[in-house]
C-alpha cells in the first residue's frame, strides 16, 4: 500500500494533463461542432518551439514559453482562417472537417519530425533542475505542480471567461446555435477565429510542460489528443466541468488500472473506457 | 373496418408535447386527411407511426397485429410505405438507381447473389413514366429540381409496392407543397387511382381544396391532440378548427 | 528493374488496402478509421503460422481471414451502435486497442521485436520466392480481390450500400435491416485487408507492430480519399499515386531519410486540398 499515495498523485498529474486537452479541444468542439483531431499536434508545436528558443538557442526560459504558446495560438488561428472557415462556409459535412484535420495533423506532424528529428527530447536541462516535493510517500515534481496548478487556473480562467464576458456570452450562443448566433448579428467567424487562438493556445501550454515533465517528440500530439477527447466524451461533451471530471478520472482509471497489468497496456485502458461510455452513456457523466 | 388504430400515442421534446394522447382510428381502403396548424404533431405522428423516432407512450394496432416499437425496417411487412415532407431522397444517386434500390430483395445476402431481374427495370420504366422521369433516369436525384424530386419520392412510394408483400398503406406527407399545377394533377391521380386498388391513404396536406376533393374523412390535430374529425366539408367549416388555424 | 518489382508489389497490397476500405467508405458511408488493424492481424496469423507450424501459405490466408472475420465482427457489432463522428473515434480506439495487442502480448507476437523469418508461399508445388513469382501472385489476388469488390458493389446489395450512405433512416422505412448489410460489408472488407497483411507479411518475410499503427489506417485513408470514393479503379490509382510519391520526391532531391516524412507531409497536405477543392478525389463518384 506504499504506492498507493504516488499512484494517486500519479492518477492527479495524468488528470491535470488531460484537462489541459480536454479544456482546449472542448472550447474548439463546442462552437464548431465537430471533432478537430489536428487539435493533439499543437501540443507538439507549443513543445518544439519552447525547445528549438530555449534549449538550442539559450533563449530566455519565460520568454521562449510566452512566444511558443503566442506561435501555437497563431497557427491555431490560422489553420482555422486558411482551411476550416473556408469548409464551414460552404456548409462542409463533419466528415469533409474531419479528414481535412487528419490532413492536417499529418502534415504538420512530419514537418516538425523534419525539423527537429523523430527523436525524443527533454525540455528539462538535467537533473536537480526542477524541486520534488514529498507528499506521504510519494514525490511530485516542480514541473507536475505546476502542470496541475494550471489544469485549475485554465479551468477557472475558463469557465470566467464563458460565464462574465461579452466574448464568453458570444461563445456560448454560437455554442448552442451558429446560425441563430449569426442572425442576432455577431460575427460568427471572427469569435471562432479567437476560439481556435485561445483553445491551441491551451494545447501548446499543454505540450510545453509535458516537453518539461517527460519529453517531446512529434508523434506526442494525438496520443494527448484521443486522451482529451476520451475525457471529454466520458466527462459529457461540451460541458468545460465534464470534460475536467472525465480527465481526471481517466487519469484514475488509467494508472490504478496498470498497477495490476503492465504499463504498456494504458493506452488500451483508455480506449476500453472510451467504448464503454460510447455504449453505455454517449453523452458522459454531466449534461451540457 | 380499420385497418389502423392507434392508441394513447404520445411523444415529447425537450418538455414539449409533440404528440399528446393521441387515438384515432384509420379505415381501410379510405383517403385519410391529418390536418392542422403548423406544429400542431402531423409529422412527429407520421414519423412514429413510421418507426423513424420512438413514441413515449402508446401502441399502434396494424392490421390486426399490436405493435409497440416500430423498427423501420419493419414497417414495410406491415405493409405499410411513405413519402417525407423534408424529401429524403438518395442524393448522390441516380433517379433510377433510387427506384431500383427498394424494388429489389430485400435480405442481405439473397441482395449479393440477385441476378439482373428485367422485370425491377420493367416497373421502374412504368413508375418513371408516370411521374414524367423516364428521360431524367441517368441524372443524379440531387440535381433534380425541388418539384421533380417529390414526385421521385412518390414514385420511390410506389416502388415499395411492387415488392413480395404488397403495401396497404401509404403515408404522405405533404406530397403536394411546392409542386406546379401540372405536377399537382399527376400526384392526385396516383393517389386516386390508389384508393381504386383498395390502398389505404393517409394524406397529411396544407392545401384544403386538394382535402375537400380527395378525402373522404378528416382528421384535425392541434397541439399534439385530436381536435375534430369527419367528412371534410364539415370539419373544415367547425369553429374550434377555423380558430385553431387562425389563432396561431 | 528488382525495385520496380518491389514497388510493383508494394503497389498491388496497398490497392488491395484501398479497395476494401473503399467498400466500406465510399460505398456505405461508415468513416471507419481502423484497416491497419484488420491489415495486421492478417499479417500476424501468416507469420505465426508460417513460422510456428508447417503451414502451407494457403492455408494461413485462410485461417487468417477467419481469425480477421471474427474480430471484425465482433468489432463492428459495437462500432454499430455509433454514428458518424463518433463511430470514426470508436473506430481509432479499437485500432489503437489492437495496435497494443501486437505490441505487448508478445508471448504470441514477441512484441516490438517482431517476427523475422516468415516463409515466401509455396502453392501448388510452386515457389514464390523469387520477386518477380510474387509479383504475379500478388497482382493475381489482386485481379480477384477487385473482381470479388465488382460484384458486389454492381449488385443490388451495392446499391442497398450506398442508399445507406445517403440516408439510412430513408432505406430502413422500405424493409431494409441496415444493420446486416453493414456487418456483411464490414467483415467482408476486413477479410479483404487481412489478405493483403499476409500478403504483406510473406513477401517481406519480417513484421513488427510498427507497421500496423493509426497513422496507416490514416494513409489507406488516403489512397482513397485521392483515388475518388466509390470507385474501385480510383482506389486503384491512388495506391499508385501514394507510392510513387516518396519515388518521385527522391527524384526532386529529397534526401532518403527525410523522404518518408515528406511523403507524410505532401499526402496530408493533399487530403486538405482535396476536402478544400475535389472531395471526390482523381474519379470518385462520390463527394463526403
Amino acid at each position: 500500500m506504499d504506492i498507493l499515495p504516488q499512484l494517486i498523485l500519479n492518477s492527479i498529474i495524468a488528470g491535470a494533463v488531460y484537462t489541459l486537452m480536454a479544456l482546449g479541444f472542448n472550447l474548439i468542439y463546442g462552437a464548431t461542432k465537430f471533432f478537430n483531431l489536428a487539435h493533439g499536434v499543437l501540443a507538439a508545436v507549443g513543445g518544439y518551439v519552447v525547445f528549438f528558443l530555449f534549449k538550442s538557442n539559450g533563449w530566455n526560459l519565460y520568454l521562449s514559453v510566452l512566444i511558443a504558446i503566442l506561435i501555437t495560438g497563431l497557427v491555431g488561428y490560422l489553420i482555422d482562417k486558411i482551411i476550416y472557415a473556408p469548409l464551414r462556409k460552404r456548409k462542409a459535412s463533419n466528415m469533409v472537417l474531419l479528414v481535412a484535420s487528419l490532413g492536417i495533423f499529418t502534415a504538420i506532424q512530419a514537418i516538425i519530425a523534419i525539423l527537429f528529428t523523430s527523436q525524443f527530447q527533454t525540455l528539462s536541462t538535467g537533473a536537480g533542475d526542477s524541486n520534488i516535493y514529498q507528499i506521504g510517500t510519494g514525490s511530485i515534481t516542480q514541473t507536475q505542480v505546476v502542470i496541475l496548478l494550471s489544469g485549475l487556473l485554465i479551468m477557472a480562467g475558463l469557465v470566467l471567461l464563458l460565464k462574465k464576458t461579452l466574448l464568453g456570452k458570444a461563445i456560448k450562443a454560437i455554442s448552442d446555435d451558429e446560425e441563430v448566433a449569426k442572425i442576432v448579428g455577431i460575427d460568427t467567424n471572427k469569435i471562432i477565429g479567437y476560439i481556435f487562438f485561445i483553445g491551441s493556445a491551451i494545447a501548446g501550454w499543454a505540450g510545453i510542460l509535458i516537453g518539461f515533465d517527460i519529453g517531446l517528440e512529434p508523434t506526442m500530439g494525438m496520443g494527448l489528443l484521443l486522451k482529451g477527447v476520451i475525457a471529454s466524451i466520458i466527462g459529457g461533451v461540451g460541458n468545460i466541468y465534464g470534460g475536467v471530471l472525465g480527465a481526471f478520472l481517466l487519469g484514475f482509471v488509467e494508472n490504478f488500472g496498470i498497477w495490476k497489468i503492465s504499463g504498456e497496456w494504458k493506452d488500451a485502458i483508455a480506449f476500453g473506457l472510451l467504448i464503454i461510455f460510447l455504449l453505455l452513456r454517449p453523452q458522459g457523466i454531466l449534461k451540457k | 373496418m380499420p385497418i389502423l388504430k392507434i392508441k394513447n400515442l404520445s411523444k415529447h421534446f425537450n418538455g414539449i408535447r409533440a404528440v399528446d394522447d393521441l387515438s384515432l382510428e384509420i379505415e381501410k381502403g379510405r383517403i385519410t386527411g391529418i390536418i392542422g396548424p403548423n406544429g400542431s404533431g402531423k409529422s412527429t405522428f407520421i414519423n412514429v407511426l413510421s418507426g423513424i423516432i420512438p413514441q413515449d407512450k402508446g401502441f399502434f394496432i396494424i392490421n390486426g397485429e399490436k405493435v409497440v416499437k416500430v423498427k423501420p425496417h419493419n414497417i414495410a411487412f406491415y405493409g405499410m410505405t411513405r413519402t417525407f415532407q423534408d424529401v429524403r431522397l438518395f442524393n448522390q444517386m441516380t433517379v433510377l438507381d433510387n427506384l431500383l434500390v427498394v424494388l429489389t430483395k430485400r435480405y442481405a445476402v439473397g441482395a449479393l447473389f440477385e441476378k439482373h431481374n428485367q422485370l425491377y427495370l420493367n416497373k421502374a420504366k412504368e413508375i418513371l413514366e408516370k411521374v414524367g422521369l423516364w428521360e431524367k433516369k441517368s441524372e443524379l436525384a440531387i440535381n433534380l429540381s425541388y418539384g421533380q424530386r417529390k414526385l421521385l419520392e412518390i414514385g420511390r412510394m410506389l416502388a415499395t409496392s411492387m415488392v413480395s408483400g404488397e403495401p396497404d398503406i401509404f403515408l404522405l406527407d405533404e406530397p403536394f407543397a411546392g409542386l406546379f399545377p401540372h405536377m399537382v394533377k399527376i400526384v392526385e391521380s396516383i393517389i386516386k387511382e390508389l384508393k381504386e386498388q383498395g390502398k389505404t391513404i393517409i394524406l397529411i396536406e396544407h392545401n384544403m381544396g386538394l382535402i375537400r376533393e380527395l378525402c373522404d374523412h378528416v382528421f384535425v390535430m392541434d397541439e399534439g391532440k385530436l381536435l375534430a374529425e369527419g367528412e371534410p366539408a364539415e370539419v373544415l367549416e367547425e369553429k374550434k378548427v377555423i380558430e385553431a388555424y387562425l389563432g396561431e | 528493374m528488382e525495385y520496380l518489382i518491389h514497388l510493383a508489389i508494394l503497389f498491388a497490397i496497398y490497392a488491395i488496402l484501398g479497395i476494401s476500405l473503399n467498400l466500406v467508405v465510399g460505398y456505405t458511408g461508415l468513416l471507419s478509421v481502423t484497416q491497419s488493424a484488420f491489415y495486421g492481424i492478417g499479417a500476424y496469423a501468416t507469420a505465426i503460422l508460417l513460422t510456428q507450424t508447417g503451414m502451407n501459405f494457403f492455408f494461413s490466408v485462410i485461417l487468417g481471414i477467419i481469425i480477421t472475420a471474427i474480430v471484425s465482427f465482433l468489432m463492428g457489432i459495437v462500432l454499430s451502435k455509433f454514428n458518424g463522428d463518433y463511430y470514426a473515434l470508436g473506430s481509432f480506439g479499437f485500432n489503437i486497442i489492437i495496435f497494443s495487442i501486437f505490441l505487448n502480448w508478445q508471448s504470441l507476437t514477441r512484441g516490438p521485436l517482431g517476427i523475422p523469418g516468415i516463409s515466401r508461399p509455396v502453392l501448388f508445388g510452386l515457389d514464390f520466392s523469387q520477386n518477380i513469382t510474387f509479383l504475379v501472385l500478388a497482382w493475381i489476388i489482386l485481379a480477384i480481390i477487385y473482381f470479388i469488390s465488382r460484384f458486389i458493389v454492381n449488385s443490388s446489395f451495392g446499391r442497398v450500400l450506398k442508399a445507406i450512405r445517403e440516408d439510412e433512416k430513408a432505406i430502413q422505412v422500405f424493409g431494409y435491416n441496415t444493420f446486416n448489410y453493414k456487418m456483411m460489408i464490414f467483415v467482408i472488407s476486413a477479410a479483404m485487408a487481412g489478405v493483403a497483411g499476409a500478403l504483406f507479411a510473406s513477401y517481406i518475410t519480417f513484421i513488427d507492430p510498427s507497421t500496423f499503427t493509426l497513422n496507416e489506417s490514416i494513409f489507406i485513408m488516403a489512397i482513397i480519399i485521392l483515388g475518388g470514393l466509390a470507385n474501385l479503379k480510383g482506389s486503384i490509382l491512388g495506391a499508385l499515386f501514394l507510392i510513387l510519391l516518396p519515388e518521385i520526391l527522391r527524384f526532386v532531391g529529397f534526401p532518403t531519410e527525410i523522404a518518408a516524412q515528406m511523403r507524410q507531409v505532401v499526402y496530408g497536405i493533399i487530403l486538405i486540398l482535396l476536402m478544400l477543392y475535389r472531395p471526390q478525389g482523381l474519379v470518385g463518384e462520390y463527394k463526403l
